[in-house]
């Protein structure tokens, strides 16, 4: 009793510095050496007043076990050495005396012993608990950052930058759910009038400002509709569950307002129209491609319209439209198969009916449609560029062809071959028709390339040297249809153009008496023009020619050759070349 | 599914966490069956490897009341792991309630566990980044909430740099981290290091066993680890074996010879 009652807890006894130093390294203890001695000093202290208690108290000694694990000294380790201190050294140590001494240390270490497992076990389990619960919120907030993550990675793959609006993905989802959903869909694509200007004129910064304002007035205007925008300045608005088509018109005018309320875009006011094509029909049997297409290609029918406008879609007109793709698409193969062929139309001399020449005209004999004019293919081909090809191919034949009409007096006529602008264009132009009149043996003065006043005007410098070129060899150059165009003189100035062809409705105007006032001002036109063509040294050709007495004033006017039914109509080249003069109807 | 790369990691608890595994060493119950198993074998390989985790949370704890006792209020301690017994905040606000600490671990558990601990701590926080992105440690708005770098701040990397290997260029991290610290702050750093063990093969057998954690172990040298502080004035006794670092009793030092973790504190002049 001696040592417990005179150590107090200031200075620790010789038991708990062995107890301290029994127990340190068996689980870390965030206490220094000083403050876990004192703290067992503590202890020690209640041990011995347990060993004492009358009636044994077994509350004491279970609190130490407990008080022992909450100070951190808490493993299997920690225990053993415990209890074999507190064995070894107590009583001795302590100089504790009790009758039945024995007895209350068995019953002590227990309640130690008890204590601490019941402690440790707490401890463990919390712990356990926590670091399950810790690891349930990391993985909620790994999830929610996934999810975050993966909802702003859609919101990306299906928004447009831009704008924000959705776009061709998520548009194309809706317009899939929209069919299979509902009875009837419409869609409207809408694209800006001359968007260009704006761009080319105050900037892509500025242009992209308003394609920001459009967006914002569509989806303002529009509420429910869907509006997403398919890049540049193309959007396209979702008329969903529609009942008609007025339905879908409705929605497209509303748009078409929205568009045109005029809007303050980085200092400039700026007023814009849309044109929108408009496809309604019935879900089943659609799909989302079907109805962008169509909708697509009745946008362009409001734009040929003038714009500022929508239309809807018109199956007639669009199977025409695919027809006429159809056939350009066919274009190729059907070079492959030998489908073209040349037919010839007769230019005439005036002054003694002579054949001076003769206009190739491509013809095409499809398979399924019999023969094809010039007029319902070469637009196509000149529009998809195929026209490079048929046009090469159409020279290469007329002067192949060219060279074999017999050249007996050397007054074989020459051959007259359209030249499309693209192929004006094309830089190996020079080098294409020098390599075919050496092929052909075709002398060039026996080859006339016609040119229309438009290709002239759209016609950089580099070509016009070509034709420059050409001239030069001995090629001649004619001016096609003209006086349809701009009628630049200019170019009669610049050019070695041999021929002017005056256009057929000059001579229409012909056929009316001589003493109508509009036929007079017709001859006079067509006077002036011969009369400029020849101080120019510039011959001339009336084309449409159909009767005796055009073509008698022609020839008084001084019109150096014709071309027309009255003088021939396009066929076979044999045909002309067996014809007499005296039977080509001249007056000569 | 395939996780796309722009998708954060999840949490897998089958995988040992290094974090974990030191709680286990340090007597925690804060690990799973995972943790624990690799524990295990790692003190099959290297017996005295509970030991050394309690001779290094030694060290922290000295270091710790060192610098409090020194005038430094503000603790930023990078891989700061499970947060246990005695952690830096529970140290340095015992002797200033107005110290601030914010915690830096990598692993996200370890990280939500923290949180809560600190839960309603107004002067201590916990952030998840990684000890290799210093830049964006200091970055953090946490970070720039709680502590002010005009100020002298302590950086603690306690056992935490050899799981960053020399690709990772350590050199070029602690000269960031440096950069942005105030002439009187301090850098805690302690490390595994095999110098003077000899021959053993506890080295390849304890790299194998971290081969299978998050994160691999990387040994340094005392000569490794004390070129890492430069920059800074090694405090006495420069970078020693942990149990070594300012003793509270003779006995403390006595473990030194199966110490495995090397550590020291240098100050920033200025």
């Amino acid at each position: 009793m001696a040592e417990s009652s005179g150590a107090g807890r200031s200075c620790p006894g010789a038991f708990a510095r062995a107890w301290a130093k029994a127990v340190s390294g068996t689980s870390y203890l965030p206490m220094t050496q000083a403050q876990l001695e004192a703290l067992l000093q503590r202890l020690t202290g209640r041990l011995a007043a347990a060993i004492q208690s009358e009636p044994f108290d077994l509350r004491i000694g279970q609190q130490v076990g407990a008080e022992l694990v909450q100070a951190h000294i808490a493993s299997a380790e920690g225990l053993g050495r415990t209890v074999e201190v507190i064995q070894l050294r107590l009583v001795r140590d302590l100089g504790l005396v009790a009758d039945d001494v024995e007895d209350r240390m068995a019953r002590l270490l227990a309640t130690v012993a008890t204590g601490y497992a019941r402690a440790l076990r707490d401890r463990t389990l919390d712990e356990q608990e926590s670091i399950r619960r810790a690891a349930m919120m990391a993985r909620a907030q790994a999830e929610r950052a996934l999810r975050e993550s993966e909802a702003r990675f859609r919101h990306q793959a299906t928004h447009d930058p831009l704008t924000d609006l959705p776009n061709r993905t998520l548009f194309t989802e809706r317009l899939a759910a929209a069919i299979a959903g509902a009875d009837r869909v419409g869609v409207c694509f809408l694209d800006l009038d001359r968007f260009k200007v704006v761009n080319d004129s105050l900037g892509h910064q500025i242009g992209d400002l308003l394609l920001v304002s459009v967006a914002q007035r569509l989806r303002r205007a529009l509420g429910e509709h869907l509006v997403a925008r398919l890049g540049g300045d193309e959007f396209v608005i979702l008329v969903e569950s529609t009942a008609g088509t007025d339905d879908a018109v409705r929605v497209a005018e509303a748009a078409l307002a929205a568009v045109s309320e005029p809007a303050l875009v980085d200092g400039h006011e700026l007023t814009v129209s849309a044109s929108i094509g408009i496809v309604e029909r019935p879900a089943a049997g659609t799909s989302p491609m079907e109805l962008m297409r169509a909708a697509d290609s009745t946008l362009h029918w409001a734009k040929a319209a003038g714009g500022a406008r929508w239309s809807i879609f018109d199956a007639d007109r669009n199977r025409r439209e695919l027809a006429r793709y159809a056939l350009s698409a066919a274009i190729p193969a059907a070079l492959d198969r030998g489908e073209f062929y040349l037919d010839y139309q007769p230019l005439t001399s005036l002054r003694d009916g002579r054949v001076l020449g003769m206009e190739a005209l491509v013809r095409w004999r499809h398979p399924e449609l019999g023969v094809l004019r010039p007029d319902s293919f070469i637009g196509l081909a000149e529009e998809t560029g195929l026209i490079v090809r048929l046009g090469a191919w159409v020279l290469a034949e007329a002067c192949r062809e060219a060279r074999g009409w017999a050249d007996v007096a050397g007054d074989a006529p020459f051959v007259s071959v359209n030249l499309a602008v693209q192929q004006v264009r094309r830089p190996g132009l020079v080098d294409e028709v020098r390599d075919l009149l050496r092929r052909t043996g075709l002398p060039p003065g026996r080859l006339q390339l016609e040119i229309t006043e438009s290709t002239m005007m759209s016609t950089a410098e580099e070509p016009v040297r070509a034709l420059r070129v050409l001239a030069d060899l001995g090629v001649r150059i004619a001016i096609d249809d003209f006086g349809t165009g701009y009628c630049n003189l200019a170019y009669l100035r610049d050019l070695p153009v041999t021929e002017l062809k005056v256009a057929g409705e000059f001579v229409t105007g012909l056929r009316a008496p001589a003493d109508d006032p509009a036929s007079r001002t017709d001859e006079r036109i067509l006077a002036s023009l011969v009369s400029l063509a020849h101080a120019l040294k510039v011959t001339v050709t009336a084309e449409g020619v159909e009767t005796a007495e055009q073509a008698e004033r022609l020839r008084a006017i001084g019109c150096d050759a014709a071309q027309g039914w009255h003088f021939g109509r396009p066929g076979p080249a044999r045909q002309h070349l067996d014809r007499s003069p005296a039977l080509t109807g001249t007056t000569v | 599914m395939q996780r796309p790369d722009w998708a954060p990691d999840t949490i897998d608890i089958e995988r040992p966490s290094v974090a974990r595994m030191y709680d286990y060493y340090l007597g925690g119950s804060h690990n799973f069956a995972a943790d624990r198993a690799a524990a295990r074998a790692m003190v099959e390989a290297v017996p005295e490897a509970p030991l050394m985790a309690q001779a290094n949370r030694a060290f922290l704890r000295r270091a710790v009341q060192f610098l409090a006792e020194s005038g430094v209020r503000q603790f930023l301690d990078i891989g700061s792991g499970i947060p246990t017994v005695g952690n830096v905040h529970e140290i340095a606000q015992r002797i200033d309630p107005e110290c601030r600490v914010v915690y830096v671990d990598v692993d996200p558990v370890a990280v939500a566990h923290s949180r809560e601990i600190l839960a309603g701590n107004e002067r201590a926080t916990v952030i998840q980044e990684d000890l290799r992105r210093p830049a964006e440690i200091l970055a953090h708005p946490e970070v720039t909430r709680l502590l002010d770098f005009d100020q002298p701040v302590a950086v603690m990397i306690v056992a935490v740099l050899h799981f960053v290997p020399d690709a990772d260029r350590p050199e070029e991290i602690l000269r960031t981290l440096r950069a942005a610290l105030a002439p009187g702050s301090y850098l805690v750093m302690s490390q595994a290091s095999d110098d003077d063990r000899g021959e053993t093969g506890e080295r390849a057998e304890a790299e194998r066993v971290y081969r299978h954690t998050d994160s691999q172990l990387w040994i340094r040298s005392r000569a490794e680890l004390s070129a890492l502080f430069a920059g800074f004035e090694l405090i006495d006794p420069g970078v020693v074996w942990v149990p070594q670092w300012r003793p509270e009793s003779p006995e403390q030092a006595e473990d030194a010879a199966k110490a495995v973790f090397i550590g020291g504190v240098g100050r920033l002049g200025g």
